[in-house]
């Protein structure tokens, strides 16, 4: 039988392809990574790309949300000094309609409720990071302004849009209350109108009745002030919640995405083993081989 | 009875023979590492022998020179498989520089198309962070500086596509040379041999011609056709001849579409050699499929994603309270008076990744508010972070267009019964212009009947030498408009050119007997052109045996309903119904993959009045082109990440394909080398048989010689020894 005259050509083309095997696995193990290239494993490429997209959109959520909870602490923190403020106006109207005070000690009085009023207005026009954070989407300008008069007027210059954020999975988390659904510029539930009511009483020498009526205006805006709060407060818990759970989903697709594209030592470092033998062996064939052929042996 | 001076004669002839073996053998050990070189054996044929008394006595031997040992069966097979081999490994080399341009992504978004599923995400991710603080001018920075990003790798990734595909292009052309070299080389041997043997093997000039089609089989696909004399004929895959005989046919290239095509003679084997195998068969794959496609995925990313971000970008309101010119989604128009587009607009899909930019200079023009609120407002930018789930929307293929006609108070009046045509230029999805033609019929009482025909002008397949062929759609007819001619060989030796005009409006493709081919058929015999078929196979009309054909076809799309219908006008000559454009009216069929042409038949102008009735210029709006939207109705993202594994399959089956095809050639290089190779301890064998051979005949000599000389002494001691 005939064999192939040029064996060792073929050999020595099994050895390239065992060396080049070799420096790619010696590739893979120096730098941790499996797939180098789209065609090493075209799925997981594609899926790289998207928990890639996962992790990044966890990522960026995590960002924005530390961001906002700075907002809804400051708006927080703004509307609990409002509640201290006017329960402390509801206590000194109170201790004023007893009727035993003269009029120049309600009119001490109503000038500390409208140091009050003042105070409760400058808690409205709260700002963060430059922008007033009561005034809807109108955050360049002051929410509120009050007009001088008995009784004063406070007028509310922003709108009622309400801004939002998205979560990752498509949640709704609510940034802010328009200033005037927290205040209300007039009505039952107006902390201004009812404050400037109480300013005028006392500065007027209205009577008790009129005073009394007004602290309980007072008191019910009061009570509805708190009620918007909690919305900011379950915009608040919320917003910590997803952070969590987003941050939990980001160390899972980390997880899967490490063990999608990361190199398989033990797998790797067998094949190397197998390719370093074979290459021995190769080697000693080849080496066998080019000893000579029946010319040696002619005399 | 034989005599000693036969014996002599004998055994001087086997001397000789010897001697003509054992140089055959010194041949092959010196040709062992000779590329190329077939090894050969030496021939022996037995002397006829002479009759002496009625008895045969043998003459010895004569040696007839070597032969070469080889399998044209096998080595054609091992051609062929050669020129796969080699068409799968270019297409991989290429293909391998294709996916170095997208290593799989790092998760950082840098400056490396790799990373574009991290620009996608980053991008839409900075609308998100907007949400957060909608006036803050370092996010709005963001939004610009991410979207430059994704805008920068895509399109540079665009542009080294483009590049490679122009390199790959020229590297194709510059095959062409080596060809002609090869096929001269070819022809140059053909004669040669079919001059200097009357044998089946011819030898070193055989080994020489194979060697230059084991090269050209690397360069091209091809065919051969052995002939008579050792002659060998060389033909493309599909037929079209390089080498004929002594006679070879160049092979030219000329830049069609701004792409190289290859020419025999006058016939475009572009197509052929794409499919055909060799290095041309790989780079003419990449060149013009696998860039391509992979440039149109590219492309209707961008295309997708500037698109909606403009739109959306343009429904909101900025951060100096300026609204866009678009349209929200509560049907409100802003009050704008330029476009707030972030993204240049393409204009069509097809360059989009290549143009693909931010042209937006000054971040607060990010339109982050909807229409109508404070410039604090998020609405917008949810919106336009939403987007990231929002399927890809792409064109398709829509012209809009007026055609401007005066019908009622036209002059002369076309009276009732009585008809008057407008024709306009549309374009399909492969920006194809098509005359769209408006025929009005006066019913009487300021009422009109219209009806529209769109021609579809059919261009012709040249592929096949002597053969024309035209794909029809289903059910398409043909439009009298024609300006078809064949030329082809008359009975008498000459030519005549057949035109085809005068045909009926309509008329079916048919056979034989009926429509169109019987009408081709009797011109054709009325001019006495012969030799000339023409068939209807599946709605593709082939006319073969032509020598020359020209011009081209026109069919009749398809229609919807709406292509007919009915203008009402008022005493006023106004027209009143319909009261709005018609935007429904569709054509399917158009030729060579055009996609279904929608028309937006715009009736009504600036203020309501009728088009109809005024007599300005006739315009048309071009369309928006459409190739393929592989992927129309993903998002961004999935688009991406289809668009990588979809390029690593290509990449990772054409590896397989060639590993396949290399263990292939391989194998089948051993069992030549096996057959034809030169192997040393065969040669050391024959070297010995033929030396024992040589020394035998030696004796025999010397021996003769003996019995000679004790003849010529008989038997005494004498001188002569």
């Amino acid at each position: 039988m005939r064999v192939d005259p040029s064996y060792v050509t073929n050999l020595s083309a099994a050895l390239d392809q065992t060396q080049a095997t070799e420096q790619q696995l010696t590739s893979e193990l120096s730098s941790g990574v499996g797939v180098t290239s789209l065609d090493q494993n075209p799925i997981a490429a594609g899926k790289n790309v998207l928990l890639l997209n996962s992790m990044q959109q966890d990522d960026s959520f995590t960002q924005s949300s530390t961001m906002v909870q700075g907002q809804l602490q400051v708006a927080d923190s703004a509307l609990g000094s409002v509640v201290s403020q006017v329960t402390q106006a509801i206590s000194i109207a109170t201790g004023a309609n007893n009727g035993t005070l003269n009029p120049a000690q309600w009119q001490a009085i109503s000038n500390q409720l409208s140091g009050i009023r003042d105070e409760v207005a400058s808690l409205a026009n709260t700002s963060y990071q430059g922008q007033y954070i009561f005034g809807g989407s109108r955050t360049s300008t002051a929410p509120f302004t009050t007009s001088s008069g008995s009784p004063a007027t406070t007028t509310y210059n922003g709108d009622e849009t309400v801004n939002s954020l998205q979560t990752p999975n498509g949640q709704t988390i609510q940034l802010n209350l328009p200033g005037d659904q927290i205040f209300a510029t007039s009505g039952a539930n107006s902390v201004f109108a009812a404050l400037n009511n109480l300013v005028a009483d006392y500065a007027g020498g209205a009577s008790v009745p009129t005073a009394v009526q007004d602290t309980q205006s007072l008191n019910t805006a009061l009570n509805y002030v708190s009620q918007q709060r909690v919305t900011l407060d379950n915009s608040l818990t919320r917003l910590t919640a997803a952070s969590d759970a987003v941050t939990n989903e980001k160390m899972q697709l980390t997880t899967a995405q490490t063990n999608l594209m990361q190199a398989d030592l033990p797998q790797i470092s067998t094949q190397l083993s197998l390719a370093e033998t074979q290459q021995t062996a190769l080697e000693n064939v080849i080496a066998q081989l080019g000893s000579g052929s029946l010319f040696d042996k002619l005399t | 009875m034989g005599t000693i001076n036969a014996a002599f004669g004998a055994i001087a002839s086997a001397l000789d023979a010897d001697q003509s073996a054992l140089s055959i053998v010194a041949n092959n050990v010196a040709n062992a590492n000779t590329t190329g070189y077939t090894r050969e054996i030496p021939n022996w044929r037995e002397n006829p022998p002479v009759e002496v008394n009625g008895v045969l006595y043998g003459t010895g031997v004569t040696g007839t020179g070597p032969t070469s040992v080889r399998d044209n069966v096998l080595e054609e097979r091992l051609s062929q498989q050669q020129q796969v081999a080699s068409a799968s490994g270019t297409r991989l080399s290429a293909l391998d520089t294709l996916q170095a341009l997208f290593p799989p992504d790092s998760g950082s978004s840098s400056s490396t198309a790799g990373d574009i599923g991290s620009d996608i995400t980053n991008f839409f991710d900075s609308f998100s962070s907007l949400e957060a603080n909608p006036a803050d001018n370092a996010l709005r920075q963001q939004v610009l500086s991410s979207g430059s990003l994704l805008a920068s790798d895509i399109s540079n990734a665009a542009a080294s596509m483009t590049t490679q595909r122009s390199s790959l292009d020229q590297e194709a052309s510059g095959i062409t040379g080596q060809v002609n070299a090869l096929t001269s080389a070819i022809a140059q041997l053909n004669q040669e041999i079919e001059s200097a043997t009357s044998t089946p093997d011819a030898g070193t000039l055989q080994d020489q011609r194979e060697q230059d089609i084991s090269q050209l089989s690397q360069l091209i696909g091809v065919n051969q056709v052995t002939t008579e004399n050792s002659g060998l004929s060389i033909t493309t895959t599909a037929g079209q001849v390089l080498v004929l005989g002594g006679k070879a046919t160049p092979l030219t290239t000329g830049i069609q579409n701004g792409v190289t095509h290859f020419f025999v003679g006058a016939t475009d084997v572009t197509s052929q050699f794409t499919s055909g195998g060799g290095q041309i068969g790989g780079y003419l794959a990449a060149r013009d499929q696998d860039i391509p496609d992979a440039l149109s995925a590219l492309d209707q990313l961008a295309y997708g994603i500037s698109t909606a971000v403009n739109a959306q970008n343009n429904s909101g309101t900025d951060l100096k309270g300026i609204e866009g010119t678009g349209t929200n989604s509560a049907h409100v128009a802003g009050a704008g008076t330029s476009p707030l587009y972030l993204f240049n607009e393409p204009m069509q899909v097809a360059g989009s990744a290549l143009s693909m930019r931010v042209t937006m200079a000054d971040p607060s023009q990010i339109a982050a508010a909807g229409y109508g609120n404070g410039t604090g407002d998020d609405s917008n930018a949810i919106a336009m972070a939403n987007l990231a789930n929002q399927p890809l929307t792409l064109p398709v293929a829509t012209t809009s267009f007026s055609l401007v006609q005066n019908l009622s108070s036209a002059t002369p009046i076309i009276p009732p019964g009585n008809t008057v045509t407008g024709t306009v230029n549309l374009y399909d999805s492969l920006g194809n212009t098509h005359a769209l033609t408006v025929t009005y019929s006066n019913l009487g009482a300021g009422q009109w009947n219209y009806s529209m025909v769109l021609a579809d002008r059919l261009t012709a397949n040249t592929s096949f030498a002597n053969q024309v062929s035209y794909t029809f759609g289903a059910g398409e007819t043909v439009d009298p408009g024609t300006n078809f001619t064949i030329t082809g060989a008359t009975a008498s030796g000459g030519t005549a050119t057949v035109s085809v005009a005068g045909l009926t409006a309509g008329e079916a493709i048919g056979d034989a007997s009926t429509g169109y081919v019987k009408a081709l058929d009797d011109a054709l015999a009325t001019a006495g052109v012969t030799g000339v078929t023409v068939t209807n196979s599946g709605g593709v009309l082939t006319i073969a045996g032509a020598t020359a054909t020209g011009g081209s076809l026109i069919a009749n799309p398809t229609a919807s309903a709406s292509a007919n219908g009915t203008l009402q006008f008022n005493p006023s000559g106004n027209l009143t119904t319909p009261s709005t454009d018609v935007a429904d009216i569709t054509f399917s069929g158009l030729s060579a993959g055009a996609a279904t042409l929608n028309l937006d038949w715009q009736l009504y102008g600036v203020g309501g009045a009728s088009n109809i009735t005024q007599t300005a210029a006739i315009s048309a709006q071009r369309g928006e082109s459409q190739n393929g939207s592989v992927l129309q109705g993903q998002i961004p993202i999935d688009a991406y990440a289809s668009f990588v594994s979809q390029l690593g399959s290509t990449v990772s089956e054409t590896q397989t394909e060639n590993t396949a095809q290399t263990a292939s050639v391989s194998q089948l290089q051993t069992q030549v080398n096996t057959l034809s190779g030169v192997n040393l301890n065969d040669e050391a064998a024959s070297l010995q048989q033929f030396e024992r051979s040589y020394q035998a005949a030696s004796e025999v000599f010397t021996i003769l010689n003996t019995v000679i000389a004790s003849a010529l002494n008989l038997g005494v001691q004498t001188a002569v020894s």
